[in-house]
């Protein structure tokens, strides 16, 4: 029976989703737990197993296509099958994505690199996309009237240059042979000294000979010259840098940030996490931080909201986002309703999803939703940081290494362990003095010993 | 105390080349050398052995001048005269170099040279036994030559400073011989040996090496005994296998010379009867016990921690691509520097540093760099190996071409081996060249040239090469590579099912 498979449902927030890569492809067999394919959210890329197996008889979503969720993307079932017909509704794609890098097409050929100058005129007459548009990239357009005489073409091509900017002076100002000729002598072509084997792969790569830097007079073009060209050639960002550029770029423009520093002296709470680590709970520092935030958030429900510039949205609950590094980029999984968790079960969540988020295991659901954000950077050997709004809070604390200094305590001059922290605001909701009150409570905390003492 | 632009420590084939380099580029230089002018190469290495080579290989020849239809009977050499002829070479060539230097106004101080700091260096005369090994050449049983000596230039009287601006070391290396072997005037190493007046009428070879393996072509092809021992699995491990392989076959079919390899030699004695040791199971005897077991670098006498220097742990000067150790105005080139231990290699070192140095303009030493094996049948490698190119996980084509399918190498009496290319598997740009066989070592220039070129398979294939020349077989490898060979048989094509 041809069973229909539906875009899931991810979160609260999300409406539409784009599948940014089939996996599977048409006429093969899928088992129930496959990939089926890959999509897009606002938040990360995320893969979509199938429920059912058969054969993937029809795709109704191509890739690069963005759909509302709920609506069937393709159709399973035994081969023959007949497959009912379904009408897509794709939503146009968000403007930034569009003009993202990423949204063009496959690498260039021919040419690529010196295209610059003939890249084809702006398309009138295309406006915004309708909603029947779908987000699938056009070609690239070949220049319509560029005229060439084949052996114009020919002389070019094996002379690995772009005639783009060469001056026609046939018929209707077409190129002909005599112009190659002259424009490879008027740009000095007879004095280029490039190895076969660079040739080579400079025509198998659309390098134009002529675009190729010069190192020293004289000095011949190799192997490694084109090389270093290929690997300076701009590849597109993999989806999650994308998403990460797009987030925080928005994040940065959108919300006035400003920056405030606390040191805060975590001697105590050191000498208590040693003891009970002796004890057999290994506390990290940053679950006590977490558990800090909760603590202040709860006191300033203006640093737990959200706005956009006309109106203010306070979140009844406490959700902390908590930044995980990895070898591709950034994720944050969420660590819910932390102010109603203890220690130990905050220690529990983040050790878990900070375990799931290595393994690449994260789901959306475990992503999305935080109302405030911890980096912690301080196992990276660092003074003091300032981070970057997570889009839709109003602050996120950056956390350094905790260092031993000489501090005065007392008019003493003492070796205290210090840990530097550095709250991002939002200024259309925070100002310096509420900014300064929230984090000195969560110093306050950290410093209390007693506190820790009463909470594990 | 005289003051030089740059002093050379060091004559040999990185040092004197390096000194007439920067000499013609302005500098006032001093050349610093304790022995002979030439070093290691001329007098001790490259020449004199391949002298002697070539009176083996041709009597050799001579030998098996029959089947070219030649009638030579009674055969007989007398290795004394090859020594003398050896010697004459060497001492020709020595006075050429004296004269290049003094055309080129180079100083030449005779010493041995030690840092008081990094541009302060200090000359004093030098020692008379310098010989690596245990014994100065006189002392051998079966004679010596009395070549070293009386070839000796004039030593410097008394202790000279020279202030450098600019320093190049280029002290070479020497043989190693670890404490395991007996202080015997029977166990000699590669220089020693080259002092003998007379043969050994058994010669043990420990090591099998480059070094071992020409000394047991040339002393088997000269009637001696030869038993090499070689403790790695395959004698020439530098070498691609199939190269190997060919020269083990002919060395032990033809030339008869037993090769022991993956044993140890053990219990190694040796008295005034001959030398004696164990391999695995079995005991080895011979009149003489030939040490091949590589090279060590010299510096022990340049007091180099006084200039700020520090040879690595294996006791080399690290140079970069430019020739410069960690002290700015220090250059080291040549075997001192490890790498690859060849003549060419130091001298194209030799000029760079000495560019460098005077501040011509910056250039690197070149990386591709040809190794010539003077054993019968001569090997000339250049660039990458078949095993190298699997390890480094690269994909590539070969193209094999045997000289017994080449009308040269019929003609002049010597089908065996062949050549191969190495090249990347899609832009079929060569990048390594293996041949073993006749004039190995002389056909490997074309390739080198081709490589550095960075000459396609193609390039290669559609140049015009002269018939009959044995390196036709490099443009018929080629074609083979590129799958569309003339002279052999076409690949085999997948046969299609009708």
């Amino acid at each position: 029976m041809v069973k229909a498979v539906i875009m899931p449902k991810l979160g609260q927030s999300e409406e539409t989703v784009k599948i940014v890569r089939w996996r599977k492809q048409l006429g093969e067999t899928v088992a129930k737990g496959d990939i089926l394919f890959e999509i897009e959210t606002d938040k990360a890329v995320l893969e979509v197993e199938s429920f059912y197996e058969g054969t993937l008889l029809k795709i109704v979503a191509a890739e690069g296509v963005t759909v509302p969720v709920q609506t069937t993307v393709a159709f399973v079932g035994d081969p023959g099958e007949p497959v009912p017909e379904v009408a897509l509704t794709p939503v146009a794609p968000k403007k930034a994505e569009a003009s993202r890098p990423g949204a063009a097409p496959s690498p260039q050929r021919g040419s690529a690199v010196d295209r610059g100058p003939i890249s084809p005129p702006p398309q009138a007459g295309v406006g915004p996309a309708g909603p029947c548009a779908v987000a699938a990239p056009a070609a690239i357009a070949e220049p319509q009237l560029f005229r060439i005489s084949p052996r114009a073409a020919k002389l070019a091509r094996e002379s690995v240059i772009d005639p783009a900017p060469i001056v026609g002076t046939g018929p209707r100002g077409r190129i002909v042979e005599r112009d190659v000729k002259q424009y490879l002598e008027a740009q000095g072509y007879g004095r280029l000294r490039i190895s076969p084997t660079a040739k080579k792969l400079a025509a198998r790569e659309g390098i134009n000979l002529l675009s190729i830097e010069k190192k020293l007079e004289g000095s011949q073009t190799t192997v490694a010259d084109i090389e270093r060209l290929l690997a300076e050639r701009p590849k597109p960002l993999s989806r999650m840098r994308q998403i990460i550029a797009q987030r925080l770029t928005e994040s940065y423009t959108h919300a006035p940030h400003f920056f405030v520093t606390v040191s805060a002296d975590v001697t105590e709470l050191e000498s208590l996490r040693a003891e009970l680590k002796a004890q057999g709970t290994a506390y990290t520092l940053t679950d006590f931080i977490l558990k800090a935030a909760a603590l202040a958030l709860e006191q300033f429900p203006t640093v737990n909201s959200t706005s956009d510039g006309e109106s203010i949205r306070l979140h009844s609950q406490i959700h902390l986002g908590l930044a995980v590094a990895l070898e591709q980029g950034l994720v944050v999984p969420v660590i819910r309703q932390a102010n109603e968790l203890t220690l130990a079960e905050i220690h529990a969540r983040a050790q878990d999803l900070t375990a799931k988020a290595r393994a690449g295991q994260l789901t959306p659901a475990e992503m999305t939703g935080s109302t405030f954000t911890i980096s912690n950077l301080g196992m990276m050997d660092v003074e003091n940081f300032t981070a970057i709004i997570n889009p839709g809070e109003s602050a996120i604390l950056a956390v350094a290494t905790t260092a031993k200094l000489p501090v005065v305590k007392n008019d003493q001059v003492v070796i205290r362990s210090m840990m530097k922290m550095t709250l991002s605001s939002d200024h259309r909701l925070i100002d310096g003095a509420l900014a300064a009150r929230f984090l000195n409570s969560i110093r306050k905390s950290l410093e209390e010993k007693s506190l820790w003492q009463r909470l594990t | 105390m005289a003051a030089f632009d740059i002093v050379v420590i060091g004559a040999g084939p990185g040092g004197y080349p390096a000194a007439i380099r920067a000499a013609q580029l302005g500098a006032s230089v001093a050349l610093v050398e304790k022995e002979e002018m030439g070093g290691t190469c001329l007098n001790w290495g490259c020449i004199p052995t391949k002298t002697l080579i070539a009176s083996s290989e041709l009597f050799a020849r001579i030998k098996t001048a029959g089947s070219m239809g030649l009638r030579v009977d009674n055969a007989s050499f007398d290795y004394a005269a090859m020594a003398d002829r050896k010697d004459q070479i060497i001492l020709k060539l020595r006075n050429g170099i004296k004269q290049l230097l003094k055309a080129n106004g180079v100083t030449v101080f005779q010493g041995s040279a030690s840092f008081q700091s990094r541009n302060r260096i200090q000359v004093d005369p030098s020692v008379p036994d310098v010989a690596p090994g245990f014994s100065p050449a006189p002392a051998t049983p079966l004679g010596s030559s009395p070549g070293g000596a009386a070839l000796k230039g004039g030593a410097t009287a008394a202790t000279v400073i020279l202030t450098a601006g600019k320093t190049i070391i280029s002290t070479g290396a020497t043989s190693a011989m670890p404490g395991f072997l007996p202080r015997h005037e029977r166990v000699v190493e590669s220089r020693a040996f080259l002092g003998l007046r007379a043969l050994p009428a058994a010669t043990l070879i420990l090591g099998g090496g480059i070094i071992g393996c020409e000394f047991a072509c040339m002393l088997a092809q000269l009637g001696v005994k030869v038993t090499m021992v070689e403790l790695l699995e395959d004698i020439v491990a530098v070498v691609d296998a199939d190269v190997r392989r060919e020269l083990r076959r002919h060395m032990e079919k033809t030339l008869g010379i037993r090769i022991l390899t993956g044993v140890t030699l053990e219990e190694i004695t040796a008295d005034d009867h001959g030398v004696r040791g164990r391999a695995g199971q079995e005991q080895l005897e011979a009149d003489l016990l030939l040490v091949a077991l590589g090279r060590k670098p010299v510096t022990s006498s340049l007091k180099l921690e006084n200039a700020g220097l520090a040879p690595n742990e294996r006791g080399f000067l690290d140079v970069d691509a430019y020739g410069r150790t960690n002290v700015a105005t220090v250059y080291a080139v040549g075997d001192v520097t490890g790498g690859p231990l060849l003549a060419h290699a130091a001298t194209a070192q030799g000029l760079v540093a000495a560019e460098n140095a005077c501040g011509r303009y910056l250039h690197k030493n070149e990386t591709l760099v040809p190794n010539c094996i003077f054993t019968t049948p001569e090997i000339g490698t250049v660039g990458l190996g078949e095993q190298e190119a699997k390890q480094q996980g690269r994909k590539i084509k070969t193209g094999k071409y045997q000289f017994a399918a080449l009308g040269k190498a019929l003609a002049i009496g010597e089908p065996i081996g062949f050549v191969k290319w190495v090249a990347d598997a899609e832009t079929e740009q060569l990048l390594g060249a293996h041949a073993v066989g006749p004039h190995a070592t002389d056909i490997i220039a074309e390739a080198a040239v081709a490589i550095r070129a960075e000459l396609t398979a193609a390039d290669l294939a559609h140049t015009v090469h002269a018939h009959p020349t044995l390196a036709e077989a490099w443009m018929e490898a080629a074609h083979v590579l590129m799958g569309e060979p003339i002279h052999s048989a076409p690949p085999r094509k997948e046969k299609k099912s009708e």
